[in-house]
């Protein structure tokens, strides 16, 4: 298991502000599980019977905000006034193609290193996602895209990027410390796992070359090179 | 050729601010000429006021408006009169 | 007691963000508490540009909606201990917040600073009605342009329709070569034409691009024009009289050409 340290030095790279970023005052462990509890607390409960779709908040939000010009004409959303009360991307109903939940009785026949996985939603985003969209999905969010600077990702499991993640992201919302954060460039503005929170260091900063993955190891968020293979056994293990 | 001296020493008086400076102030004209309606009620109540000194006018027919054409903005009133006043209301309370 | 300071331009990309952060760090280099609030939600920019985007957890849609309480949105500046910076949220917009809870916000947060500057988004319409709302004075920023004057005219307009009366006037980017051309409006024709207090003139400064880039308000470079412009107007917000600094001082290559030449 390598840990940061030996990944070219990339810790450094990554403030562990466990007491809050904002504000010493901050109380971390309260912070963003609470606010999300707040906000989708019957979602959590009702996480095993109710199917991703139908589980998603802010539907009725969206609703309220029809008026709002949403989405243009190409279906794409409109930064900033796009998603007001934030709210999903994903929770569109008549969401184009491009996004497919995982169907975990396939799954759940296929070994035991997958089941990890297999009580989780998963969705697929094919679009970069841009400042001022937010993410929000109480499963496993997986990007095939980039993730631009002032967007937001915030997912109850893992969250993966196939490209270059430079937003906020909050894997394990709902405070599940065992959540990941992987990216093919790692680089966020902030990257929050259940209740912990890092942000990039300031001043000018390497661009990683190679994937990485970023996770809780002893109470800290430690940010490795992603090796295939590896992080499934950690997820056994 | 004068044109270009005249530019170069800044003697010029088309030279683009002042073209600036006074396309702007045209158009400011304009936009403050904008009045609230109540303003225009305002208005218009206080020159009933000051012409039925003189006139007997129909209240209900006076129109006042801001009329702007192409470089100037008016007033323009439209107010029909009933009939005239021999003498002047205000003269009588002074006298 | 603080003061609420509203900094405002109708036209966007006139440098109101810029002039807030840079007046905000010139104020609490001078050791005074001060909060920058960014009401432009939806395109939050003060933040990147007093290099502080990383640390944002909270936001001024969060405190509104009692999501955290306002001590905990406001984030430190990396430089000086008495500056803060209440950040926009971005994935929301303008309709999240009302002008009451801007009224209310900005009444507790005079109650911790000594100035509350609050950057107001391009336009005259919620966003705006939002920024003024709890402001008690009046920055109104323009550039030399036509566009921008009469933007900069509407919206002082507005400013004494809401009660805000007197609003001082920033006149940002002038380049005082093309002034002495007579291709540029100069500061008597602006003033002439929207008739309020001058507040102070920012010359046009390649340097904002540089420091804006570095996330470092020009305010703190030495030798940045901009930055020293700025600096005379947080003077005189405090009181101090402080005369308009010599933009004749051109270092240009023509004015050291005919300075040579005996033309001056």
């Amino acid at each position: 298991m390598k840990k940061t340290k030996s990944s070219k030095g990339k810790k450094l790279f990554f403030k562990n502000e466990t007491n809050g970023v904002n504000d010493p005052d901050i109380n971390t462990d309260s912070v963003d599980t609470e606010q999300e509890k707040g906000k989708e607390g019957e979602t959590v409960k009702a996480r095993e019977t109710v199917p991703a779709q139908e589980i998603k908040k802010g539907r009725q939000k969206r609703k309220k905000a029809d008026r709002e010009p949403a989405q243009d004409e190409s279906g794409e959303f409109l930064p900033g006034t796009a998603i007001p009360e934030a709210d999903e991307i994903i929770a569109e109903e008549n969401e184009p193609a491009g996004q497919t939940k995982t169907d975990s009785r396939v799954i759940k026949n296929r070994g035991p290193w997958q089941e990890a996985f297999a009580d989780d939603n998963t969705i697929l985003i094919q679009r970069t996602v841009r400042s001022g969209q937010s993410v929000r999905f109480d499963g496993n969010v997986v990007v095939m895209g980039d993730v631009n600077p002032g967007s937001e990702i915030v997912a109850s499991g893992n969250i993966v990027v196939m490209g270059a993640l430079r937003g906020v992201v909050h894997a394990g919302a709902l405070g599940n410390e065992n959540a990941t954060v992987a990216a093919f460039k790692l680089q966020p503005m902030q990257l929050r796992i259940a209740n912990h929170i890092t942000r990039a260091p300031d001043g000018d900063y390497l661009t990683p070359e190679y994937p990485e993955i970023a996770r809780i190891k002893d109470g800290v968020v430690v940010i490795e090179v992603y090796q295939m293979g590896q992080d499934r056994q950690t997820k056994i293990g | 050729m004068l044109d270009f001296l005249l530019r170069v020493f800044g003697k010029d008086n088309s030279s683009s601010k002042n073209v600036a400076k006074e396309r702007l102030r045209l158009v400011l004209v304009h936009d403050r000429a904008d009045m609230s309606p109540q303003l225009i009620e305002d208005l218009k109540e206080d020159l009933i006021k000051v012409i039925s000194n003189y006139m007997e006018i129909d209240e209900n027919a006076l129109e006042v408006n801001l009329d702007s054409s192409n470089n100037t903005v008016a007033l323009v009133a439209n107010i029909p009169v009933l009939r005239m006043k021999r003498t002047s209301n205000r003269k009588e309370k002074i006298g | 007691m603080g003061e609420v300071i509203v900094i405002t331009s109708g036209k966007g990309g006139v440098g109101k963000t810029t002039t807030t952060a840079n007046i905000g760090t010139g104020l609490a280099a001078s050791g005074l508490k001060v909060v920058l609030v960014d009401t432009d939600i939806g395109l939050r920019n003060l933040d990147v540009v007093l290099g502080l985007e990383n640390r944002i957890v909270y936001d001024i849609v969060d405190v509104t909606h009692g999501n955290c309480r306002l001590k905990q949105a406001l984030i430190k500046d990396k430089r000086f201990e008495g500056l803060h910076l209440l950040p926009a949220a971005q994935t929301k917009d303008k309709t999240s917040v009302t002008p009451d809870q801007i009224r209310e916000l900005c009444a507790q947060l005079k109650k911790e600073f000594d100035y509350v500057i609050i950057d107001c988004p391009a336009g005259i319409e919620q966003g705006f009605k939002n920024a003024i709302a709890g402001a008690e004075k009046a920055i109104v920023v323009t550039t030399p342009e036509v566009s921008a004057v009469r933007d900069a005219d509407r919206i002082i307009g507005l400013l004494e329709a809401a009660e805000l009366h007197n609003p001082k006037l920033i006149v940002n980017r002038l380049r005082p070569l093309m002034v002495k051309r007579g291709d540029m409006m100069s500061i008597d024709d602006i003033i002439d034409i929207l008739a309020i207090d001058l507040l102070g003139v920012v010359p046009e400064d390649e340097m904002i691009v540089i420091t804006t880039n570095k996330g470092e308000p020009a305010v703190l470079d030495n030798n940045s024009r901009a930055g020293q412009a700025y600096r005379n107007v947080a003077r005189r917000i405090t009181g101090e009289d402080v005369p308009l600094m010599d933009l004749e001082a051109e270092t240009g290559l023509m004015y050291k050409l005919k300075k040579l030449i005996g033309f001056k």
